[in-house]
């Protein structure tokens, strides 16, 4: 398992579900196929013979870069989704991710204020949701998306009890 | 009439009847203005409304204004009328709008801080507003306006008395306004003198600078009309700021701190004990010459959507040397958790490297952050976590550990590289944002997992949330006073005791 510098020693990881890539995939297939739709426009039009500007080089290298880093990012995506982790402690609960840029969070069940779970319709064919925490803080931007509709639920049980006992005022 | 009787359990109440007018005075004299102004005008011309043509103008613009201020008074009257309060049960409930009903209701108990307002015109009839704020990130739990002042006034110690859980409601009204004992004042000069040495005024000195350069080169006059919308804009800026920034009063009392201050709009603020969230201590490179301070705060419900107000509602020190900062420290956190404060806080506004035990960005990472690396760092005390950052404009944030939210630790690539970390507190919205810049990273693991513990351990160790509640009850005053209307003590036995 991936376990990278910044994570706490001694922490066992869950992992949300590999159906999440899946959805990711889907998410970047339809930004993409937007932005560099967009951005050939004008070499469509340049070829067409339609706009005297930009130059035909110029018209190329920008949907090219974008595709570039449309491709990087799909590269990225199976690894991101492995990065993504959590972990339930007596007290709070611990979530991970990111590669690059890592982020490790502690959430205290007496803090979280109240729990959302969301599905979309992607997610829906998969039976995944996505679970996310509020607690008084608008920094904390602490979901969890491509859990098991079950685990889902049984989280949001288990963090709503958990939350209720150890429920602490602001 | 229900005025001068406040908050009796169950009873509903209604605002002061001149308080629409107040509210929307600006409309009325912009409708007033619009119909009366040519009529008045020939007025003042001396020409009369005789002439046949205008005459029958007249009256038809002065016909529409009629209708069109009756409209207006109508509407006033219909939501003055709607407009309506209760406090019950741990509750206070405000009932609004006549078209689109709408029921606030808000916990006392969870009250984070209450403000009562004064503007110029409500001042002038000496009429408040009181604003009471729950913990929601943005929006005005419960706004009554208008009242009048000593109505307010009441109103808010009965509030806070609730809340503190020294009046539980089941006694008939008149909770006493808790003593308070002014601690601090700012003078008008010292004010002044932090406007032109602040931020602000660097840039206007630069801009200057660069706009007479500009004009000498170019040897274009036109530059300078340039300037002028420039100027008021900033005349508005500086005025705004000292209009909202006189006459700064701190106070203490039993339900917390009181800020007042307001030259033409005042306002006065009650925050009750540990409902501040965070703390920054801030100092701008000029204010250096003269040892001056600046302190925000995080409070719940003050929020930071509504930027204009909220700027001045979130200082807690508009300006002060280094004594009046510890001072104020020391109101927000009575039991520093460390022997020696005075030596922790100066290391923590001033201090550079390990001085009193504050742990600083590793040396192999100076490169990061070249000027700051020796002042970016944490010291934990036992019951707050300091975290200082910036050598030229140098800051203090200060988190009490039970307050602390949730706790995140950030790395990137280039972090990683060198073995630092970033650690976030996360806090209620508000000016401050508690981030540990660039420590070692087994420092920030370490303080990551020290912290969570900390918090659980302060939060268990938290009393409840009426304040006041451990201690013995403070002696009532004397029951209803003979001016007190029968009734009024009557409803109030009928109430059931819901302490």
């Amino acid at each position: 398992m991936h376990t990278a510098a910044i994570d706490p020693p001694g922490v066992q990881w869950l992992r949300v579900s590999p159906k999440y890539v899946t959805v990711r995939l889907v998410e970047w297939a339809i930004g993409n196929v937007i932005t560099i739709g967009l951005f050939s426009l004008p070499l469509l039009f340049v070829e067409l013979g339609w706009w005297k500007w930009p130059p035909l080089w110029l018209a190329v290298a920008v949907p090219a870069a974008f595709l570039l880093l449309a491709l990087w990012r799909l590269v990225l995506i199976p690894r991101q989704v492995r990065a993504i982790g959590y972990a339930e402690r007596d007290d709070d609960l611990l979530i991970r991710r990111g590669i690059f840029f890592q982020r490790t969070m502690v959430v205290p069940y007496g803090r979280m204020q109240y729990v959302d779970v969301t599905v979309g319709p992607v997610e829906r064919l998969l039976g995944l949701c996505t679970l996310k925490l509020h607690t008084a803080s608008a920094g904390t931007n602490a979901h969890l998306p491509g859990l098991p509709a079950a685990e889902g639920a049984r989280l949001r049980e288990q963090l709503s009890a958990r939350g209720e006992a150890r429920l602490a005022g602001l | 009439m229900t005025q001068e009787q406040t908050a009796v359990d169950g009873d509903w109440h209604r605002v002061h009847p001149a308080s629409p007018f107040v509210r929307g005075w600006v409309a009325l004299a912009a409708i007033i203005y619009f119909f009366g102004r040519d009529t008045f005008e020939r007025a003042l011309q001396g020409r009369g409304t005789m002439g046949d043509n205008f005459n029958e103008r007249t009256v038809w613009l002065l016909a529409g204004g009629g209708v069109v201020l009756l409209l207006a008074l109508g509407s006033f009257v219909l939501s003055w009328y709607f407009t309506r309060y209760q406090l019950a049960e741990g509750y206070v409930r405000v009932n609004t709008g006549f078209l689109f009903k709408q029921q606030r209701q808000a916990r006392l108990d969870r009250v984070q801080a209450i403000d009562i307002v004064q503007p110029l015109l409500a001042r002038i009839f000496g009429l408040a507003e009181l604003k009471f704020e729950v913990a929601d990130a943005g929006h005005s739990a419960v706004r009554l306006s208008y009242l009048r002042l000593a109505q307010a006034k009441q109103l808010r110690a009965t509030i806070l008395g609730r809340a503190a859980g020294i009046a539980d409601g089941s006694e008939t009204v008149e909770v006493p306004e808790a003593p308070e004992q002014v601690v601090l004042y700012l003078p008008p000069g010292r004010l002044v003198g932090s406007l032109i040495l602040s931020e602000q005024s660097f840039f206007i000195v630069l801009s200057a600078i660069a706009s007479v350069l500009v004009s000498v080169l170019t040897e274009s006059r036109a530059f300078i009309l340039y300037l002028i919308p420039a100027i008021l804009g900033l005349g508005t800026a500086y005025w705004r700021s000292f209009n909202t920034g006189y006459n700064f009063t701190a106070a203490i009392s039993p339900d917390g701190i009181r800020l007042r201050y307001g030259l033409l709009d005042t306002r006065a603020q009650t925050v009750p004990p540990g409902r501040i969230q965070a703390l920054k201590v801030t100092q701008p490179p000029l204010w250096r010459i003269l040892g001056w301070y600046r302190i925000h705060v995080n409070v719940a419900g003050y929020g930071e959507h509504h930027r204009s107000e909220g700027e001045h509602r979130t200082l807690l020190l508009p300006v002060g040397r280094k004594p009046e900062v510890m001072m104020m420290l020391s109101l927000v956190l009575p039991d520093p958790g460390t022997a020696d404060p005075e030596r922790v806080f100066t290391a923590g506004l001033t201090g550079l490297d390990s001085s009193a035990g504050f742990v600083t960005t590793p040396k192999r990472a100076w490169i990061l952050s070249p000027l700051g690396w020796r002042r970016n760092g944490f010291f934990s005390t036992d019951t707050a976590l300091l975290l200082r950052s910036g050598r030229l404009w140098r800051k203090l944030v200060m988190v009490p550990h039970q307050r602390t939210q949730s706790i995140a630790v950030h790395q990137g690539p280039l972090a990683r590289l060198f073995g630092v970390a970033d650690l976030v507190l996360h806090t209620t919205p508000g000016p401050v944002a508690p981030r540990l810049i660039q420590a070692a990273t087994e420092e920030a693991l370490g303080l990551f997992d020290q912290q969570a513990a900390r918090a659980r351990e302060a939060r268990k160790l938290q009393s409840s949330e009426q304040w006041l509640a451990q201690l013995p009850p403070v002696a009532m005053p004397a029951p209803a006073p003979p001016t007190t209307h029968a009734t009024q003590r009557a409803s109030t036995q009928e109430e059931p005791d819901h302490g």
